[in-house]
């Protein structure tokens, strides 16, 4: 049921972005890659509150399924921020004439994704699930604290990165359809997101009886 | 500006790939732990602090 619902809703989002939603003014079509690269980083923002929650939980209770939520949360939290840095970089290169520059958004994202490798790796490292989960907990809530600092950092420093368009009140509006395919590829993504960790979480505990 | 679709195209074939790939080590993995046996872990022995020392009654 949720993977239909996420296949339909990535098929609507993407007939929007590439054919419903009309050419930017100022950019062009380039402008088309916001539907790929806002979404990705709106659920990677997701999947590492996620992640901090999650291991808060864990440390309090040492629930297994809390660890299980993080694990599988931090995996797509990974992916989803790495494909919002390629995609943003491939809409720099033709709108600032780079691929990257170590402006504040860029380098707190490019922080924010090397952290939750190393949540991943050390996960990898540890031979102990308890102490694995315990120490990955800690790493995935120091790990959160950069979550504020990425959505911030356009507006706390001067950066080349454009501030959001969305949830400001000062923003200048937006093109309905452009706000509405916008929050369909939004939608698309979470939805995604969210059979990512189920299925994700699943493995895990398979993988914890297989072993017990 | 020009239209860069060479750019928006590639964005969203890299997102198509990134996407699609780590679904696709989902459902291997997935696969993979339906079929791996369960492996039960080996009860926890308490450890010999000394050499085991033996016993009395038992010699001849």
């Amino acid at each position: 049921m949720l993977g239909w619902l996420t296949v339909t809703g990535l098929a609507a989002g993407l007939i929007m972005g590439l054919g419903v939603a009309p050419r930017e003014v100022t950019q062009g079509n380039v402008q088309r890659i916001m539907y790929v690269h806002v979404p990705a980083a709106w659920v990677a923002y997701l999947a590492f509150g996620v992640v901090l929650v999650a291991s808060i939980v864990y440390l309090a209770t040492r629930a297994r399924a809390a660890d299980r939520l993080a694990h599988a949360s931090a995996e797509a939290g990974v992916v989803f921020t790495g494909l919002a840095i390629v995609a943003g970089s491939i809409w720099g290169k033709p709108t600032w004439g780079t691929w990257w520059t170590w402006d504040a958004r860029l380098t707190t994202t490019a922080i924010l994704f090397v952290i939750y490798l190393g949540y991943l790796l050390l996960r990898g490292m540890v031979d102990d699930p308890d102490r694995a989960a315990r120490y990955a907990a800690v790493v995935g809530i120091i790990g959160a604290l950069d979550i504020p600092l990425v959505h911030f950092s356009v507006l706390w420093w001067r950066t080349l990165h454009q501030p959001p368009s969305v949830g400001r009140p000062q923003a200048s509006a937006m093109d309905p359809i452009i706000l509405t395919t916008l929050l369909v590829n939004v939608a698309a993504f979470t939805l995604l997101y969210l059979y990512f960790v189920v299925r994700g979480a699943r493995i895990l505990r398979r993988q914890e009886e297989a072993v017990a | 500006m020009p239209d860069n679709w060479g750019f928006v195209l590639a964005a969203y074939a890299i997102g198509a790939l990134v996407l699609g790939g780590y679904w696709r080590r989902l459902r291997r993995r997935e696969r993979q732990a339906r079929q791996r046996p369960a492996i039960r872990r080996a009860p926890a022995r308490p450890a010999l602090s000394t050499h085991p020392r033996p016993d009395p009654g038992a010699r001849p």
